[in-house]
């Protein structure tokens, strides 16, 4: 009997969660699966954020109707329609998010719909992207790297299209490439982190006490140790605001033309994009998730998911490709 | 802080009917002889009635102190289980002895011990508050909301994992397919029979009796999945409301 089981599990049929046989034909996740399985985890915490009493409250469509103001008509427009549509059905609507993020989260975690699911994510996310987050503040000023910019919503959809299974995944160094193609998934992280370099130049975060503003602003609310951290960096800045924002676009463009280095700088500079977007999610108080009002994570938690994705890899061959030569 | 009652409501009837489903699965397994983790079922329905009271306070069951308990051993149980599960696993196969692997367990402590961490904040935000709490959640704002994000991320983090491996589990109609009966004790032993039984390489064992329709096909394993994925993400909800 011993001897059986042991068997059993070592032929990859025991499933060490629920303590029961798998059929032979599930596969163990691969590197791609496993970034979408965080992204999986990210829509499963935002749709269970979204169920936060706050959400319910006329505090979120005013909150959803102040991205509105210094976008374009053509934008604005339809930001403040969708508020005011919210704001008279609340509760109906706000329910009906929360519950289509989390078919999201759990569709994108059971393989026979994780194509659905992420095809899905996508047209959502654009919608949120612009009722929800007003095009992350990139046309009206107020985007910075340190608030969101260019929007976290926005990376959820640009992830769903990087670690989108294809029928016939492509010879690249990373994960991204694996669905676009290296060349385009490289151009993707060059406009994201060159847009973020950029953002990092204008005024809403150059000028003399913004980036300390927006820092210390995160930490009302927080826990005492986050609240600390927040406060600490807060006033590291008030002095030094104008040079952290050039450190952080320098900091941006070399993440940008990274990937586009030989493989051990790749790796180099990656691991630099990984502690940025800690630090960015820091400074963002973790999207305010810990206050009771933070909708999703914010973008240093997805930029770092992202930053996964683009890790160089030994083997540039399709899995398909690797496991037929062994 | 207290959440929507229509959406405490919603989520507490998922725990009852949860509980429910559990308690079936141990009348079922008991009566047709059928393997089934008899201790993650019983866990499973105290959980989802322990969580039903912390959602309705009308529907809570036991005296104060008393789920804070049961959740405690429940969490050292399950300890107790990874660390012994983590020792056999580091023996040489060559000795023989049937263990699990460490995380089968680890997801228990992980759930028990949420469980045991809610009824802790909950009891000292009221006693905080001089006990004026309405709701079953409602002044169980967490003294270390810290402990409760990560504890809401580990959940989630089993959630999305019980859910990737949920297509890949045989199904009941598959084991049955390839049913023989084997013995069914209580606890660790019925996953080394329901493993050797996937594997089609059970041996057969005639003493056993054949009594319930199909002796030796364990009781859903895709449900039992579905539980977990049930409770952690109610408990993860549960978790988030009390930042």
């Amino acid at each position: 009997m011993t001897s059986h089981v042991t068997d059993a599990r070592s032929g990859g049929r025991w499933l060490g969660g629920i303590g029961v046989a798998q059929e032979e034909s599930w596969a163990a996740p691969d590197t791609r699966r496993w970034l979408q399985l965080g992204l999986a985890f990210i829509w499963l915490l935002d749709a269970v954020l979204q169920f936060q009493s706050f959400m319910f409250s006329k505090g979120f469509s005013q909150m959803l109707a102040g991205t509105a103001p210094g976008n374009p008509a053509v934008i604005a427009g339809p930001i403040n329609w969708s508020a005011r549509l919210i704001d008279q059905h609340t509760v109906v609507a706000n329910g009906a998010f929360a519950v289509i993020q989390l078919l999201l989260g759990l569709g994108i975690a059971w393989r026979p719909t994780v194509r659905l699911a992420l095809g899905a994510s996508i047209g959502w996310a654009i919608a949120v992207w612009w009722l929800g987050e007003g095009l992350g503040g990139i046309l009206n000023g107020a985007g910075s790297p340190a608030n969101g910019a260019p929007g976290a919503v926005i990376i959820y959809a640009l992830l769903a299209v990087l670690l989108w299974p294809g029928q016939r995944d492509r010879p690249a160094p990373f994960v991204a490439g694996r669905f676009t193609g290296a060349a385009v998934a490289r151009l993707l992280w060059l406009v994201l982190w060159g847009s973020l370099a950029y953002l990092a130049l204008q005024p809403a975060t150059s000028a003399a006490k913004a980036l300390s503003g927006m820092v210390s602003g995160m930490a009302s609310g927080q826990p005492g140790w986050l609240a600390g951290l927040d406060n600490n960096l807060a006033a590291f800045l008030a002095q030094r605001g104008p040079a952290a924002a050039v450190v952080l676009a320098v900091a941006g463009a070399v993440i940008a033309v990274g990937v586009y280095l030989p493989r051990p700088a790749a790796r180099a500079v990656i691991a630099v994009a990984i502690v940025t977007s800690a630090a960015i999610w820091i400074a963002e108080g973790l999207g305010g998730i810990l206050t009771g009002g933070g909708t999703d994570p914010n973008s240093g938690l997805l930029l770092a998911l992202l930053a996964l994705t683009y890790w160089p890899l030994a083997d540039s061959r399709p899995a398909a490709t690797r496991s037929e030569s062994a | 802080m207290a959440g929507q009652s229509w959406l405490a409501d919603t989520f507490a009837g998922i725990m009852i009917i949860t509980a429910a489903y559990c308690v079936s699965r141990l009348v079922v397994a008991r009566r047709q002889h059928r393997p089934t983790d008899f201790r993650v079922d019983g866990v499973h329905v105290l959980m989802g009635i322990a969580m039903a009271g912390m959602l309705v306070p009308r529907l809570r069951v036991f005296w104060a102190g008393g789920w804070e308990v049961v959740f405690g051993v429940a969490t050292a149980w399950f300890a107790w289980l990874t660390i012994r599960d983590w020792m056999a696993n580091r023996k040489p196969r060559s000795q023989g002895a049937v263990s699990h692997p460490p995380a089968h367990h680890l997801q228990h402590v992980l759930g028990c011990g949420a469980m045991l961490y809610m009824f802790l904040a909950v009891t000292s935000a009221k006693a905080a508050s001089g006990g004026t709490g309405t709701s079953g959640m409602a002044g169980g704002a967490a003294r270390f909301p810290t402990l409760a994000l990560i504890l809401a991320f580990g959940l989630f983090g089993y959630v999305v994992w019980t859910a990737d491996r949920l297509p890949g589990l045989a199904t009941v109609a598959a084991f049955a397919a390839r049913a023989t009966p084997v013995p069914v004790p209580a606890g660790a032993a019925s996953y080394a029979s329901m493993a050797a039984q996937a594997s089609g390489d059970a041996p057969r064992d005639e003493s056993q009796p054949a009594t319930g329709r199909v002796p030796g096909t364990p009781v859903s394993p895709r449900l039992a999945a579905c539980c977990e994925i049930a409770m952690g993400v109610t408990m993860g909800y549960m978790l988030i409301l009390m930042l």
